[in-house]
């Protein structure tokens, strides 16, 4: 565990006093929050159902047929219906719907008509539907949902190698680093995005849905790993030329051991201010990808396909286009004020003026 | 991305770095001179007329030379020339006409590689001259650069006279040398096509010169179509083509060639990805002829690139563009709805056409090589699993109907009481259940004892209709039926296919508006496997599947084999149609194909410049219908400086929101 040095616990003080990014940082927390429990808010399963005297809670579990609740069909039961039905029976049963009673991915419609439809409180459609009529706050949640986790892992996966190679790099020097370096700079001309089209173009459609955007990611990050190891290599050969490192290895410390000892925790302050911008980096860039058909395969909901919807629907559905819009707008701009409150509260210079 | 910084200094010191010495110099130099060399602009001279001769001399079954005494007498010679006329009869010539292209002709030759493209019909298909064309009214034939012709059923050949006036658009004659030369050409290995090789090899056994003007050319089979083969000849321009050799790909890559077409490609024209013009040619030799007088009317036809779908409907609202297809509801019905101020002000006109021909085949392919869906209740539970009438109702909103075989609209050969499968969940899970799908998974989709489920990838080419696709997901879902939806873009997606390498395919042909249907390169097992069966007709199970064939569905069956070998023989019309219904019934039976949708009409958008006539179009036109098919259109200029001052000033005509229905057939 890394102790936390007095300086750091400082800078962290100073990040609490610049109120844009630490508010921005708490309304992305909550936003977290609210996704890990995505599945109560908005999905067209009901929370509780309560059929002659039993309850049911349907959200996470397997799938209930019609059946299960003296419907007809077999296929997966309609909640809204279900609720409609139990109303009318009158006979004791009731269901408790979420928030948004719709799933991402159904159609549903009252005119027979898939089409978008303009945001409607009485049916529920917060936001509007889609081309093919499906709830557009469903699919905005979902597909914010995925973007940030999506950006998270992409953070994780590129830091953890950029950090690792970078920090090699700077400790052991020599033949080693000349090496690296050719190889990064070759590996970091090749063009991101055709690269990612490309080969992921090739995967074949079998495999399921997550096994597809795992894939993507790893190709992703394949591309982007290289930024992080100038960052790391600069400061790791800063902090190796330093008195502490030439004590510990007179004392005999292992490599291994100064490297995470000693070094890390003297760099992460730098890194720590990265760690912002390569979320945007990764939401925009699967937000571009999908834009253009080549990311997340279809159906799954995400912000770039609803911003492709949107603009090839510019004069009949406007709601579609400003909704995802503002979304992708907003969750940006958070994470922009943490960044650059981070970036400050991390500036060792506390005033840039003499005064 | 976060941009790569500028490299931080490592503080070693660096030995001074020796400047390139006068030699390197010298040699890069030299090096570059030599790269840009001469513009290769320039093609050998090349006369390939001592080739032709010895060609036609070393096949003398294929090339004969007769004179006019060897003409028999008792010729029934007809001309066409008793049929309703083409267009209308106020059209005027004039205008520029303005109209976009998705991309940019990969060529301008009309046959080789990569030239079977969009922008064909323009160098081809819709505007060069034959014979003798099909009438789109009446489906007899009408003179095109014959005069005459005579039908001789017993020796299966047709007599030709040709047109003592044919001109080609450089002033020379067109004669019955170029129809002989026509052979030569299609038929050399010069032209990289072998699909032309085998069509002009296999139809054809003889063309014979008597004069001038005077050929007959006798067919391989007395088929009941053997006129039309016969009088869709066009010829080629021996004089032009005489440099026809190993470079004719690279030679005519690029190069516009004189021709039977009014409309011509000027060099100056061709701006590569940008822009290409036609310009129409003022001394066409058949611009008064009956049939065609009509036609081919704006002086200049502007094709512009844009990629983007948005942009050309922009495009078009704005004026830049003179018509647009409203075919898509989302069109027709909200993206230029009859309210829109253009449309009630009269500016834009907005036409729905119904027609009569062979519909694309639009539906689910269902590569039967594949695990699972080999098996026929696999297939016939997939047929009950789609609801296309959900599809048609709301995604269509009504305005299609269900296809019901992959050859609807051949009026005779269309089978008479086949009827697609509705949407019936009990029967879907009925005949799911008999293949071993009993049990739903905790998602919902059926798995069976080993516990695979049934699932499959649906994949298409059609962007623009994917949405079609995610509605049959969720309503196959009830089913227990998962389609995992592959979206890829036209040219992926048909390689995919080509390559076999779909489970289930939304796609569909353009059926060619011939007389009878083909099966042969759907369904014989000759194009679905190498060495499908074995000498005592079990199946071979060394079979390899075969690429780059049309057989999507790869059905192989002796006993379809057979019936299709004899459909293919068969020059009795009854046989044929005999053989057609049965060979219907079996791949109804066989349940690979799921039918789709038929569309009846085209729909169009207008600015009201663009005039047509009277009764819009002909009873056979193509299913886009744009002004390409047959050019009965018009541009009128001074209507088009009336309706752009109206625009400014707001001033108003009658809307014309018009539908075409007198060729419309009520099912």
């Amino acid at each position: 565990m890394l102790q936390l040095n007095p300086e750091t616990l400082k800078k962290l003080r100073r990040f609490r006093q610049i109120k844009r990014g630490y508010y921005s940082l708490l309304v992305l927390a909550f936003l977290m929050v609210l996704f890990a429990v995505g599945e109560l808010l908005i999905n067209n399963r009901a929370l509780i159902v309560s059929y002659e005297g039993e309850l049911y809670f349907p959200t996470y579990s397997e799938f209930h047929p019609g059946t299960d609740f003296g419907l007809s069909y077999s296929y997966e039961t309609n909640y809204r219906d279900l609720q409609q039905v139990f109303e009318a029976q009158g006979s004791g049963n009731w269901v408790l719907l979420p928030l948004v009673p719709y799933s991402a991915n159904e159609n549903h419609t009252v005119t027979g008509i898939f089409r978008p439809e303009a945001p409607s409180r009485e049916l529920k459609h917060y936001l509007g539907t889609d081309t093919t009529s499906r709830d557009i706050l469903a699919r905005l949640f979902y597909g914010t949902r995925t973007a940030l986790l999506f950006a998270l892992a992409f953070l994780t996966a590129v830091y953890a190698i950029g950090v690792a190679v970078g920090a090699a790099m700077g400790f052991f020097g020599g033949w080693f680093d000349l090496l690296f370096q050719r190889v990064i700079e070759i590996w970091s001309n090749i063009p991101f995005l055709y690269m990612v089209i490309i080969i992921f173009s090739v995967i074949p459609a079998t495999f399921s849905v997550f096994v597809r955007i795992s894939i993507l990611l790893t190709v992703m990050v394949l591309f982007s790993w290289t930024s992080m190891t100038y960052y790391m290599r600069t400061e790791t050969y800063k902090q190796k030329a330093r008195d502490y490192v030439a004590s510990a290895r007179v004392i005999g410390a292992s490599n291994t051991r100064i490297i995470f000892r000693h070094i890390l925790p003297n760099v992460l302050a730098t890194l720590v201010t990265f760690i912002p911008f390569t979320i945007i980096a990764a939401i925009t860039a699967i937000t571009a990808l999908d834009f253009l058909g080549f990311g997340l395969p279809a159906p799954t909901p995400s912000l770039g396909e609803l911003l492709k919807q949107g603009t090839n629907n510019l004069r009949t559905a406007p709601w579609i286009v400003t909704s995802a819009f503002t979304t992708l707008v907003v969750v940006l701009t958070l994470v922009t004020f943490v960044g650059e409150a981070v970036r400050e509260a991390f500036d060792p210079k506390k005033f840039t003026v003499y005064k | 991305m976060t941009t790569r910084p500028g490299r931080s200094g490592s503080g070693t010191q660096r030995p001074a770095i020796k400047r390139p010495g006068f030699s390197l110099l010298l040699l890069l130099s030299i090096v570059m001179l030599a790269a840009c060399g001469s513009d290769t602009d320039e093609f050998p001279e090349h006369d390939n007329t001592e080739e032709v001769l010895a060609y036609y001399a070393a096949n003398p079954d294929r090339f004969s030379f007769k004179t006019l005494a060897d003409l028999p007498s008792d010729l029934n010679w007809e001309d066409g020339m008793d049929q309703p006329d083409l267009g209308s009869p106020e059209a005027t010539k004039g205008g520029t006409q303005y109209h976009f292209i998705q991309d940019f002709p990969r060529t301008l030759r009309w046959l080789g590689p990569e030239a079977t493209g969009g922008f064909r019909a323009y160098i081809l298909d819709n505007v060069t001259m034959a014979l003798g064309h099909e009438h789109p009214d009446t489906l007899e034939f009408y003179p095109g650069l014959a005069s005459a012709w005579a039908v001789e059923e017993d020796t299966k050949t047709v007599y030709v006279r040709i047109n003592p006036e044919a001109r080609y658009s450089d002033g020379e004659m067109i004669t019955a040398d170029d129809f002989m030369f026509m052979f030569f050409f299609m038929l050399s290995d010069y032209i990289v096509e072998p699909w032309y090789n085998n069509f002009y090899a296999e139809r054809y056994t003889n063309i014979t010169r008597y004069d001038d003007h005077t050929l007959s050319v006798t067919m391989a089979e007395a088929k009941p179509d053997m006129l039309y083969y016969a009088l869709d000849m066009r010829p080629i321009p021996q004089h032009i083509y005489k440099d026809l050799g190993d470079d004719f790909i690279d030679r005519y890559q690029w190069r516009s060639v004189p021709g039977t077409s009014p409309y011509q490609i000027k060099p100056e024209d061709v701006i590569n990805g940008r822009s290409i013009t036609l310009t129409r040619d003022d001394n066409w030799w058949a611009k008064d002829n009956k049939y065609f007088a009509n036609r081919f009317n704006p002086d200049r036809i502007v094709f512009s690139v844009v990629r983007d779908a948005n942009n050309r409907f922009e495009g078009f609202k704005r004026g830049d563009f003179d018509q647009y297809s409203l075919d898509l509801a989302e069109f027709w019905y909200d993206k230029l709805p009859n309210s829109d101020p253009d449309v009630s002000n009269g500016y834009i006109h907005k036409s729905i056409f119904y027609n009569q021909r062979p519909r694309p085949n639009y539906g689910l392919w269902i590569n039967t090589s594949r695990p699972l869906l080999d098996n026929k209740d696999v297939r016939t539970g997939i047929q009950y699993a789609s609801n296309w009438d959900l599809v048609i109702d709301s995604f269509f909103r009504g305005d299609f109907r269900r296809m019901n075989t992959a050859r609807d609209g051949f009026t005779d050969f269309t089978h008479p009481t086949l009827r697609a499968r509705p949407f019936d969940i009990d029967k879907a899970q009925e005949h799911f259940a008999k293949a071993g799908f009993t049990r739903r998974g905790p998602d919902g989709i059926l798995v069976n004892e080993q516990g695979q489920r049934l699932a499959f990838t649906l994949s298409t080419g059609y962007e623009a209709l994917s949405d079609i696709l995610t509605i049959l997901r969720e309503e196959a879902a009830k089913a227990g039926l998962e389609f995992r939806i592959e979206v890829l873009d036209s040219t992926a997606g048909w390689q995919k296919v080509q390559e076999k390498q779909h489970d289930i395919t939304f796609s569909a042909f353009a059926v060619s508006a011939e007389m009878y249907p083909r099966y042969w390169e759907l369904y014989h097992s000759s194009n679905a496997y190498d060495n499908a069966f074995l000498e005592d007709g079990s199946v071979n199970p060394d079979r390899t599947v075969k690429v780059q064939t049309n057989n999507l569905e790869l059905v192989a069956s002796r006993e379809l084999d057979a019936m299709i070998e004899q459909y293919d023989a068969s020059s009795d019309y009854d046989e044929m149609l005999a053989l057609s219904r049965r060979i219907d019934e079996f791949l109804y039976d066989n349940a690979s194909f799921v039918p789709g949708y038929v569309q009846e009409f085209f729909r169009m958008g207008h600015w009201r410049w663009m005039r047509y006539p009277e009764g819009f179009s002909h009873m056979r036109t193509t299913l886009s219908g744009s002004f390409d098919d047959l050019f009965v259109h018009w541009i009128d200029t001074e209507m088009k400086a009336e309706t752009l001052a109206a625009r400014r000033d707001g001033r108003t005509f009658e809307p014309q929101i018009k539908v075409y229905d007198q060729f419309r057939v009520v099912p």
